[in-house]
């Protein structure tokens, strides 16, 4: 589903992904820079497509979606938390399409603002990813999030003609609790 | 694109053959199986009914790309199942789950010559480069029978899932082609 909830941190709002939106996915997504690192990226996407997958999302209970915005209001990409079917685990996947907006810690705030909504809302114990090894800009924001290396599954991607392996990375309810100052973490039951 | 039916392919000690439906009664009845259940990655989910199990079990090989295999002994007894999921034809990989699911059948051999009959189906007839699966880190069994299958350490998972609600550690392993080959050949 479409998250209805707004997430505001310090340098990003998190917020429903609308049809407004598509257009500009459609076109950073056929930027191969800014492709080279999702998951599973075959041909870049019409519009059409991108229709598809947002009614597929729309619809998916095991989906929160949001998009990521600049707390000026400009639109930069969009993070989802995908829900295990086994209980309290969920994955994220993030991604900043507009690469003019790269390096400037949007990522990092927007993925703390979901592990906040993840441990807090849903009361999740743990909220794993996977990300290419050589990935190394996203492997530094998840590890400033709190995430922890776990392994690496060889040769697990195939990306132009070459084989890449995949870092599976998490963070624990306790690890998160830990690291906020202050915020009061209710204790699942 | 989805093939419900796989085909049958011969052991030295098991014959894997498609699922039907009259499967289901079975396979509900295994994953009812203390000691069966303790293991599935799914333990801590409630399954209901046979009709629900049923559903959700032809819904799931709607949904993901998939083989689905009924192990049967040589004298032709059903045992437990294995299953190829997620075949990613970008990526040239898959993943493997196998569960036996009569007790008396346990520590027979019957899985690793199960897992050895689909890898040689992943490699050779779908063209994979790699399965991976993840178990359960205190299932000693298991792990020795995927690492006589070639399957190598790859990770631990924290607290990946639920058993009896507690959370429980998961080692992920994964084969390539050329070290399944390389197994062969010795």
């Amino acid at each position: 589903m479409i998250s209805e909830s707004i997430l505001q941190g310090e340098k990003v709002r998190l917020r429903p992904v609308e049809e407004n939106d598509l257009p500009h996915f459609v076109g950073w997504l056929a930027d191969r820079e800014v492709t080279r690192w999702l998951a599973a990226m075959g041909d870049p996407p019409t519009l059409d497509d991108e229709y598809e997958w947002y009614e597929r999302r729309r619809s998916d209970p095991d989906s929160v979606m949001w998009s990521i915005e600049t707390v000026e209001g400009r639109l930069a990409g969009n993070v989802e938390l995908r829900l295990s079917a086994q209980p309290r685990r969920a994955e994220i996947g993030i991604a900043i399409h507009d690469k003019t907006l790269w390096g400037q810690g949007l990522g990092t705030d927007a993925v703390r603002l979901v592990l906040a909504y993840a441990f807090e809302e849903l009361e999740l114990n743990r909220v794993e990813l996977t990300t290419d090894e050589a990935n190394e800009r996203a492997i530094r924001c998840y590890e400033k999030c709190g995430f922890v290396r776990e392994g690496l599954l060889r040769q697990h991607r195939f990306i132009d003609g070459q084989f890449g392996n995949t870092l599976m990375m998490s963070v624990l309810r306790e690890e998160w609790a830990k690291s906020q100052p202050r915020a009061a973490v209710r204790r699942a039951v | 694109m989805i093939q419900l039916a796989p085909p049958s392919l011969v052991g030295e000690k098991v014959r894997l053959r498609p699922a039907r439906e009259e499967d289901m009664r079975l396979l509900h009845r295994w994953i009812h199986t203390p000691e069966v259940r303790h293991w599935l990655h799914a333990s801590d989910r409630p399954d209901g009914t046979l009709e629900e199990v049923t559903r959700r079990f032809w819904s799931n090989w709607d949904a993901v790309e998939g083989r689905f295999w009924i192990i049967e002994t040589a004298e032709g007894r059903p045992a437990g199942n294995v299953r190829l999921l997620g075949i990613d034809p970008f990526h040239l990989r898959a993943e493997l789950a196998i569960s036996i699911g009569e007790p008396d059948c346990f520590s027979l051999g019957l899985g690793t010559d199960a897992i050895r009959l689909v890898l040689g189906y992943a490699f050779e007839d779908l063209g994979l480069r790699r399965v991976d699966l993840q178990t359960d880190a205190d299932n000693a069994r298991a792990i020795r029978c995927y690492e006589k299958c070639g399957f190598v350490r790859e990770g631990v998972l924290r607290a990946r899932r639920l058993r009896y609600g507690e959370p429980i550690d998961m080692l992920a392993m994964g084969v390539l082609r050329e070290e399944w080959q390389a197994g062969q050949a010795s």
